[in-house]
């Protein structure tokens, strides 16, 4: 019920919002949460407890407590008490079968009380093991919190921005508002952050108020990553002032989780922020000066107050919430019975000190306030109002008071006196292990309302005072934070050549190819494609080639090194293969080098191997001290690889310089000019036709392959080049080989230059050239039109003994072919060999050298 | 060999496209320019032997390497400190850059520190080298093939800008990509 319009109040009543709660329309203003809408609407029911499926209602309208959390939206665990109210909101109530009034898990509160004390599934459930996952299922789903779609997508954004603070203070009560202006005075970059949505807009002189919006935590540093709902904060601070002030704690008696049980600020709050009248009948019992501040805001609300208990002069044995329907009607104080609907219950407030822990403080008991404070804090942070115990008053309440029914230390996790006591007569001797055994502080109050409380009563228990017993270990996050805020926007970085909206305008279907985004065909069939290329003209993206420049005095001598065979008696505009080895003499990488110059050479890599080559060589060089750049080119220059009978011609009309086969041979690298472009062109072609790789500045690359697909070059993709390449037997490193292949077992013996002085890998692929491989790379031609994946297995007297690496369908072969690893003695050509596909063991051929074009004529033309 | 193979200065009119074309197509220039055509060396070697004309900007990332930011020919630059002893390459092709106007979109990108520019680091995920040009915008260069990429997270983090501006906890801004990649 709302009380008439009064100053102060945070709502809006001329800006009507209405919502759904549990189903039901509600009505609020503006300014409202979504928690005191629904309870001036009538709501009481707000969650179903973790445990017992207890019916719980509003405690302390802050944000603490889990007697609130609710889906809104689609969204988990939502505390509705803190949440701004929205137009058209859908709110529900979660950890229920029916409905938040009716619950019929609340069964296990009537009869599961005995059969489920702390602890009971550690012990029940634990034979027979294997019945395990069912329990698990069972369990999880009788007990827990909101539920989280696996399969949701994004149901908002999140962001993530880095700032940086001269000052940074955490609170904006009184204490944090004086701090912040006092650092203001002294100059800027002062940020204070609040929880309180109110301080929104709030003018501070030369600080800036971010609220509401909460710190996660205090990191070396100065890191401190602040929720603000949709952007996610990463402070860095050189100063740090916490003035999280103070939370009201709990009073542990029977009843004390009842529906109209609270805590004076969660009152006041409803009464004062919301004008809500939140009971006719109102007792107050409380262990400090905020119960007689909260019953005098009661009065003047119109509710009645007929008994207020200060626990400080009364300290009564037994006390008593007793309703029905999961409702206070009447609190009975050793013997003597008060009716309210509504109980006011005050265990003092207990210093917010989590994130000065986190932080590196020393927390103790003061024995004086009967709380723990922060005493030693660490370098660059500091402390300032309540939160160091300053304004704080003694409270002394019993632990636990004495009476009949359920009473709660943890309402998080439906934690009892009984619980507690169970768990340290079992021997759970320490704070940390009673913890970690009766779940008391992990739930979603992280502590904030029952980590007092639990060490008052295990001091009680255990005859320890608490400042021997200490406190448990507070770690980040300080509150509950959404995991899509932690992770942020979605990036996923990828590599784009400069003809790539060439490629994606034409057609071409797109696929990731390592870090790259490359086109897999154009059209539905890629074999189309390779019959351009063997028939006529084809062209493809080659840019995603790794490509370095190796330029020095000393340039070949660092390449000798590097690679196992030869490069200082090549020309100048000369090319040759090379195959890069490990020091224990396996494949890394492959390309060509290419000599531009008697100090510059141009190394290309495999499309995914640059970053790791670059490394590979500067590391050496590094070691061997040779003067030589290497300068990883990659992104500067694009390249397209034009291949098929027809690519000489192309390339002459777009072209002065003389691209014939007697002035440009295989193996050649020359500078040229291609339709206005500059380009070295290097005549070798992977895909075993007349082919050039023209690598040109990047910018160009749409002009350029504009031009080449003009001259009726038929765009291929990386699928075509795959099967070009296979009917060439042309090896592609990380495909068709792994960490183990080495040169003589992938068939390449002819390669390394073991009369070379040194080079990297040259001890191992000495031994590998007089030792047996067990297993060889050889290519293969299926019997029948079957295709195996790669992968599938090649068997051996019913036994695996080598897997395919590679396999298409050739309409050039006129066959299936692959390659694959076999073992030795089976890797003569014209062996047959056995591959599973599809479960069938189908026959196959070894077959050496290349599929098609085996002389390699059509290239070298 | 000439090199220039490797310089866009050098192809003809016409023929040059930056990587950011269609990722800034509609972008607010007035709150990010494509700076991707403009000249980039590259310079390995002692970079004290470096002599910086007017309009050039060297940015050193290390003793032995660094670029320099021309408002001249790049491939001429890159052979004037090559007679001048220090081995250069041109770079433009190899390098995106855009000059953002908002910091608080660069703060949502990267958390290298603003006031101690320039610098390299990540943004967005990539390595990038940022600069602060004359007018306080922020300079951003990545390698040209993450171009494209890092333009849309800058647009996208424009467009986050807008619709988070203002709001508060709990309020759900209108995504428009709600598969959140701008990849």
């Amino acid at each position: 019920m709302r009380l008439e319009p009064r100053s102060g109040e945070r709502i809006d009543r001329s800006k009507p919002v209405s919502f759904s709660f549990a189903g039901w329309k509600v009505a609020g203003f503006e300014g409202d949460t979504l928690g005191s809408a629904a309870f001036a609407a009538g709501k009481r029911v707000f969650s179903r407890s973790f445990k017992y499926h207890r019916p719980r209602g509003l405690l302390c309208c802050s944000g603490h407590c889990p007697n609130c959390l609710m889906t809104v939206d689609g969204v988990p665990n939502v505390r509705v008490c803190t949440e701004p109210i929205r137009e058209g909101a859908v709110v529900e109530g979660q950890n229920v079968r029916w409905s938040l009034d009716f619950d019929f898990m609340s069964v296990t509160d009537k009869v599961g009380g005995p059969f489920t004390p702390v602890g009971f599934y550690y012990r029940t459930f634990i034979r027979p093991r294997r019945l395990w996952p069912f329990y698990e299922k069972f369990l999880r789903s009788a007990a827990g919190l909101g539920e989280l779609d696996e399969h949701a997508g994004y149901s908002r954004r999140y962001d993530t921005e880095h700032r940086k603070a001269r000052v940074l203070v955490v609170g904006g009560g009184p204490a944090g508002r004086a701090a912040a202006l006092a650092a203001a005075a002294s100059g800027d970059g002062v940020v204070l952050v609040d929880e309180d949505a109110s301080l929104n807009g709030m003018q501070l002189d030369g600080v800036e108020v971010l609220a509401p919006a909460r710190a996660l935590g205090i990191w070396e540093g100065g890191l401190v990553p602040v929720d603000a709902g949709t952007v996610l904060y990463r402070f860095r601070a050189a100063r740090i002032i916490v003035a999280t002030g103070a939370i009201e704690q709990p009073l542990v008696f029977p009843g004390n989780d009842l529906i109209g049980v609270m805590l004076p600020g969660g009152v006041r709050r409803l009464v004062n922020d919301f004008s809500i009248k939140p009971g006719n009948r109102a007792i107050v019992v409380a262990a400090d000066d905020e119960g007689f501040e909260v019953a005098d805001d009661l009065s003047e609300a119109g509710v009645a107050v007929p008994r207020v208990i200060d626990l400080r002069e009364t300290r009564p044995r037994e006390l008593v919430a007793q309703g029905g329907k999961g409702r206070v009607r009447r609190l009975v104080v050793d013997g003597e019975s008060f009716d309210c609907d509504l109980l006011v219950a005050s265990g003092g407030r207990q210093p917010a000190y989590s994130l000065l822990a986190q932080a590196g403080a020393r927390i103790e008991f003061d024995s004086e306030l009967g709380v723990f404070v922060p005493t030693e804090l660490p370098s660059g942070v500091e402390a300032v109002g309540s939160v160091t115990g300053d304004g704080l008053g003694k409270v002394d309440p019993e632990p636990a008071y004495g009476g009949k029914g359920k009473c709660f230390v943890c309402v998080c996790e439906d934690v009892t006196t009984k619980d507690m006591k169970r768990a340290i007569a079992e021997g759970f001797d320490s704070i940390e292990l009673a913890k970690r055994y009766t779940t008391t502080t992990m739930g979603p109050c992280q502590g904030k309302l029952c980590h007092l409380p639990s060490i008052r009563l295990y001091s009680k228990e255990t005859r320890v005072y608490e400042a021997a017993i200490g406190t448990t270990t507070a770690r980040p996050p300080w509150a509950p934070v959404e995991l899509g805020l932690l992770a942020g926007r979605e990036l996923t970085p990828a590599r784009r050549t400069s003809m790539h909206w060439s490629h994606a305008e034409a057609g071409a279907t797109i696929q990731w190819a390592g870090p790259w985004k490359r086109p897999y065909a154009y059209g539905e069939k890629p074999e189309d494609e390779v019959r351009a290329v063997h028939e006529s003209l084809g062209v493809i993206d080659v840019s995603t080639l790794g490509k370095l420049f190796v330029e020095g005095p000393e340039a070949v001598a660092l390449l000798e090194r590097l690679y196992p065979n030869r490069f200082g008696d090549m020309k100048s505009g000369r090319i040759r293969y090379g195959v890069l080895t490990s020091d224990a003499g396996r494949i890394m990488d492959d390309g060509t080098i290419a000599r531009l110059a008697d100090d510059l050479y141009y190394v290309t890599t495999t499309s995914t191997g640059a970053d790791a080559v670059t490394a590979w060589f500067e590391w050496w060089n590094a070691v061997w001290g040779y003067e030589a750049e290497i300068v990883n080119v990659t992104g500067a220059i694009a390249a397209v690889n034009l291949a098929g009978p027809q690519s000489r011609d192309a390339l002459q009309r777009l072209t002065e310089a003389d691209v014939s086969a007697e002035a440009f041979k295989y193996l050649d690298a020359q500078e040229i000019d291609v339709a206005g472009v500059p380009t070295l062109a290097l005549r070798i072609g992977f895909v075993g036709e007349l082919g050039y790789e023209l690598h040109f500045p990047s910018p160009a690359g749409e002009y350029l392959w504009g031009q080449l697909v003009a001259e009726g070059a038929r765009p291929f993709g990386l699928e075509p080049q795959r099967i070009l390449r296979l009917e060439k037997g042309h090896v592609i490193v990380g495909q068709d080989t792994d960490s183990e292949s080495n040169l003589y077992s992938a068939g390449m013996s002819w390669l390394p230059k073991l009369d070379k002085d040194d080079f990297v890998g040259k001890y191992a692929l000495e031994h590998f050239a007089e030792r047996e491989e067990k297993e060889r790379l050889v290519g293969f031609t299926m019997e029948e039109d079957v295709l195996p994946a790669e992968g599938a297995q090649i068997v051996v007297e019913g036994f695996p003994a080598g897997r395919v690496t590679s396999a298409r369908r050739s309409e050039a072969v006129g066959s299936v072919i692959g390659l694959a690893w076999v073992p030795t003695d089976r890797a003569k050509n014209g062996t047959r060999v056995e591959i599973r596909v599809d479960r069938l063991l189908r026959g196959a051929r070894v077959t050496h050298g290349a599929f098609f074009d085996s002389a390699g004529q059509r290239m070298r033309s | 060999m000439s090199r220039a193979f490797l310089s866009p200065s050098r192809c003809d009119a016409g023929t040059l496209t930056s990587p950011l074309r269609r990722a800034l197509e509609g972008a607010n220039s007035a709150a990010v320019r494509d700076l991707s055509l403009e000249g980039v060396v590259e310079i390995r070697g002692d970079s004290d032997l470096v002599e910086v004309a007017e309009g050039e900007d060297l940015v050193r990332l290390s003793p032995q390497r660094g670029y320099i930011f021309t408002d001249g020919d790049p491939a001429d630059v890159a052979e004037r400190l090559r007679a001048g002893g220090v081995l250069a390459y041109d770079a433009t092709g190899a390098l995106a850059g855009m000059a953002i106007e908002s910091e608080q979109v660069v703060r949502r990108l990267t958390d290298l520190d603003l006031d101690e520019l320039p610098t390299s680091g990540p943004f967005a995920h990539v390595t990038a080298i940022v600069r602060r040009a004359d007018d306080g915008w922020v300079e951003v260069y990545v390698q040209q093939e993450y171009g494209h990429y890092v333009a849309e997270a800058v647009v996208d983090a424009l467009t986050g800008l807008d619709t988070s501006r203002g709001l508060t906890r709990g309020q759900t801004p209108d995504v428009s990509d709600p598969d959140g990649s701008p990849a």
